[in-house]
């Protein structure tokens, strides 16, 4: 995010905090990372007037009503698209995308490529139970084939996908996991998203009490392990090799990667300055190039 | 009657210059102070396949393509196969013989010019300089100004270096002479030139870019699709000077959606698309509606559904554009009628967007999208800007505040005290998701309500005409220029006829419709589109019984087809 928008005085969690009530199920993981939203976002002094939360349809995607900013609440799988072109279009403000795996990976898969290899300038929270919660239970892309849901009562036929390794792949300048269950490195991971200039991931496990019986608290709870002291996180092998310990039982937490590479509105704004972009361009210029 | 215009298709394999011989012919007329309709067909494939570019020339303003040709210039066989069954006594044709690819047989009554375009090319050892050939020969036989010619062929070739020029208008001037040895036995000349007006020379899809950086877009949102993509082009090159941003997305929902996000960040912005994507946005579009979030689409309409025609031209999205999208989902939507209407109506749907905080929908079609015309240069001073009703900072902000004309100010992000949210959830005046039965229908008569004044807000109709009429015909986006031309050679003949125009799809003039019907005793619709959509609408939202006239076969209507169907109903 831009360092425009951090303010002076910063404010209090507290602070960040709307008036709407929260409507998650008890022992909901998401919980936990709300907190840690507020703790981030305290920490890194964002002023509430210029942050933009926006979100999809889930669960998760109902987070920016609990955050005291300007927010979208959009369609299942645009809230990427949708903060692409408001990232472009004001890139002096910050933006937090908050939404679930099947909104961001499946409905939404389309955009997250683009976003990751572009730079988009903007932090996203993935909150990943596992399930789509919103309507009861369905399996999602990263579900585990045993969970036994709503359309798979056999179990699932298809195997996960790894969204660590897939944000690699593509480019996003600020890999990080965490687990709901542990909110101070949530809220350390995310305040260091936001401070990041470009694309910041962030994979966040949270248990779904209600819907995911087999991804419970404890089974994340053994599932990840710190990324070790001595990771170098400029180095893409080696947080690929990281991601990938997923597929074996076990998964990273903390930040894997971290790369400066130019944001598009950089990139953007260079192209402006090629061509002496100016709010009093004389518009005579273009009409006359269309004269026979 | 005198005939004032003259119309010359060229026509070939694509790929062989027949698009730009016609471009150069349509520059030179219009430096000659000639006003300028074209029309293109150009095939699917990239590379080969049937082209065609017809000039349309007169002292006179024109408003479509013409019934045919007059002047037919062949570069192939298959240019003459297609188009053999036009060559009708007095038509000029202009072919490549001998050492072309086909032997023509010259029908009764049409004058031949034989050229020898591909030996000549042949000859100077270049294939590239075969159409210079045909478009000296042409300027010869027909009058074409030869001074404003070259002036815009230096202009075209100056870049890519004196031999590159002296080549092509050495071809020139062989053609030239080529076509000089032969006897002119018509009576086809472009008019002498005259003093150039104050226009510009620009095709419908470079009009709505045009439109839009007049209009004021800080952020455009491309994805590919024939025949929108060259908006985007011109918008990509110059955005960027008047400190605005283009992208190109990873497919059409993602377009609309990083335009509703730049529009909610307090951008004006827009897309531009054909059918298929306009079908991917319908989603979206809800959403702004809902969220009261102003976005502009353009849809160049194409053939129709699935992949369709791409290249072709229909008026077939009116349904899509009104109805696309689940719920009740208030926009509203205008039609083009020509390339001045792709410029203004370009910024007039930018302010509509602004000032009603909807999505607008702006139709054009796949004819205008290439046809290039001569249009009145516009004058930036003269352009209205409509800003969106911004929250003036006092008391206490909530974004869907009930108001008497339904309109609610926004907040920019960045107002200090301005948080609120855009939602797709229904909602109370707050923005908090608000699901009872009177909350929701107070809040789809604020959505809709507001709409009322569209009306009053543009030029929603015109009508061409007056007292009373036998038939009436209502014509909308690019077969309104055919009705104008129709109108005006039926009432030649003495039949009474009167043209209604609307240029406000939706919500629709019911009132200025009905008004208009009142003095006719038939009502014609036209329309290139299988269903008569327009004449569904007719019937569905007024009184009136219209006779439905419907084509679509790829191509617009001609003058003569319009005479013909009034003539039958009289």
């Amino acid at each position: 995010m831009s360092i425009a928008t951090v303010k002076k005085a910063p404010l209090k969690p507290k602070d960040y905090k709307s008036d709407v009530s929260v409507v998650w199920c008890p022992g909901c993981g998401h919980y936990g990372i709300l907190n840690a939203i507020y703790r981030a976002l305290s920490e890194a002094g964002v002023d509430p007037s210029q942050l933009i939360s926006i979100s999809g349809i889930g669960c998760s995607s109902r987070s920016p009503y609990f955050i005291n900013s300007y927010k979208m609440h959009t369609l299942h799988g645009r809230a990427g698209a949708v903060a692409t072109g408001a990232q472009l279009a004001r890139p002096d403000l910050a933006i937090l995308v908050l939404g679930g795996d099947g909104d961001g990976f499946s409905i939404g898969g389309g955009h997250m490529p683009h976003m990751a290899r572009k730079n988009v300038d903007m932090t996203y929270v993935l909150f990943d139970n596992g399930i789509y919660g919103l309507t009861k239970g369905q399996y999602s892309p990263t579900s585990r084939p045993e969970m036994k849901a709503y359309t798979t009562p056999y179990g699932g036929p298809e195997e996960p996908m790894n969204p660590l390794l897939y944000m690699l792949t593509y480019g996003a300048t600020y890999v990080a996991q965490a687990f709901a269950g542990k909110p101070g490195v949530c809220a350390e991971l995310i305040k260091g998203g936001l401070e990041h200039r470009g694309f910041s991931y962030i994979n966040i496990y949270s248990q779904c009490p209600s819907f995911n019986k087999i991804d419970t608290i404890e089974f994340y709870r053994d599932l990840v392990e710190a990324v070790p002291k001595d990771h170098d996180v400029t180095d893409l092998g080696a947080a690929i090799n990281l991601a990938r310990q997923s597929s074996e039982g076990r998964a990273p937490m903390g930040l894997l990667y971290k790369a400066d590479r130019p944001t598009l509105d950089q990139r953007m704004h260079a192209m402006v300055e090629g061509v002496n972009g100016s709010p009093d361009y004389d518009l005579n210029q273009i009409i006359d190039l269309n004269r026979p | 009657m005198e005939k004032k215009d003259l119309v010359i298709r060229i026509a070939g394999e694509g790929g062989e210059g027949v698009i730009s011989t016609g471009d150069f012919i349509a520059a030179a007329c219009a430096r000659a102070g000639q006003e300028v309709y074209t029309f293109k067909t150009f095939p699917a494939e990239i590379k080969g396949g049937y082209a065609m570019y017809q000039v349309r020339t007169s002292l006179d303003p024109l408003f479509n393509q013409g019934d045919t040709f007059d002047i037919l210039c062949a570069f192939n066989g298959e240019a003459y196969e297609v188009n053999r069954h036009r060559l009708v006594p007095g038509t000029a044709f202009v072919y490549d013989y001998p050492a072309g690819d086909f032997e023509p047989e010259i029908p009764d009554g049409v004058i031949a010019y034989p050229i020898p375009m591909s030996q000549t090319a042949k000859d100077m050892k270049s294939y590239r300089s075969k159409n210079m050939v045909a478009l000296g020969a042409l300027s010869a036989l027909f009058n074409i100004n030869e001074k404003t010619l070259i002036e815009v062929l230096v202009d075209k070739f100056k870049s890519k270096g004196p031999e590159n020029l002296s080549f092509n208008l050495e071809a020139f001037h062989k053609g030239k002479e080529l076509a000089a040895a032969l006897d002119k036995k018509d009576l086809w000349r472009v008019a002498d030139p005259v003093p150039a007006k104050d226009v510009l020379i620009i095709s419908g899809n470079d009009a709505v870019g045009l439109g839009a950086i007049l209009g004021g877009i800080r952020f455009y949102s491309a994805y590919p699709i024939t025949p929108a993509t060259e908006i985007a082009k011109f918008v990509a090159v110059h955005i960027p000077k008047v400190m605005g941003t283009l992208i190109q997305a990873e497919d059409e929902i993602a377009s609309i959606s990083q335009v509703l996000g730049a529009s909610y960040a307090g951008k004006r912005a827009m897309t531009a698309t054909s059918g298929p994507g306009l079908s991917l946005m319908g989603e979206m579009l809800g959403m702004a509606s809902m969220s009261e979030t102003p976005v502009l689409v353009v849809d160049v309409q194409r053939g129709g559904p699935g992949t369709g025609m791409p290249t072709k031209h229909e008026q077939s999205d009116l349904f899509l554009a009104i109805h696309g999208s689940h719920g009740d989902a208030p926009r509203i939507v205008m039609a083009v009628e020509d390339v001045g209407d792709c410029i203004h109506m370009t910024v007039e749907a930018l302010n509509l967007a602004e000032y009603y905080q909807c999505p607008v929908i702006l139709l054009s079609d796949g004819s205008l999208a290439f046809s290039t015309q001569t249009v009145p240069a516009p004058k930036p001073g003269a352009i209205k800007i409509v800003e969106r009703k911004r929250w003036d900072g006092t008391g206490e902000y909530q974004r869907y505040q009930a108001s008497p004309d339904g309109i609610s100010p926004m907040a920019d992000p960045g107002t200090p005290q301005g948080m609120h949210v855009a939602t797709g959830l229904e909602h109370g005046p707050a923005g908090a998701p608000n699901h009872s039965p009177p909350n929701h229908e107070a809040m789809h008569r604020k959505r809709f309500g507001k709409l009322k004044t569209v009306v009053d807000f543009v030029a929603p109709t015109q009508v061409d005409g007056e007292g009373q009429a036998d038939v009436g015909i209502i014509a909308w986006g690019s077969t309104i220029g055919v009705v104008r031309e129709a109108v005006v050679r039926l009432r030649e003949e003495g039949i009474k006829v009167k043209g209604f125009y609307p240029k406000l799809m939706y919500p629709m003039p019911v009132v200025h419709y009905e008004a208009f019907a009142a003095t006719c005793n038939k009502i014609l619709v036209p329309e290139v589109n299988f269903q008569g959509q327009l004449s569904h609408f007719i019937r569905a939202e007024t009184s009136i019984v219209p006779i439905s006239m419907t084509i679509c076969g790829g191509v617009p209507f001609t003058p003569i087809q319009i005479m013909n169907k009034v003539r039958e109903i009289l």
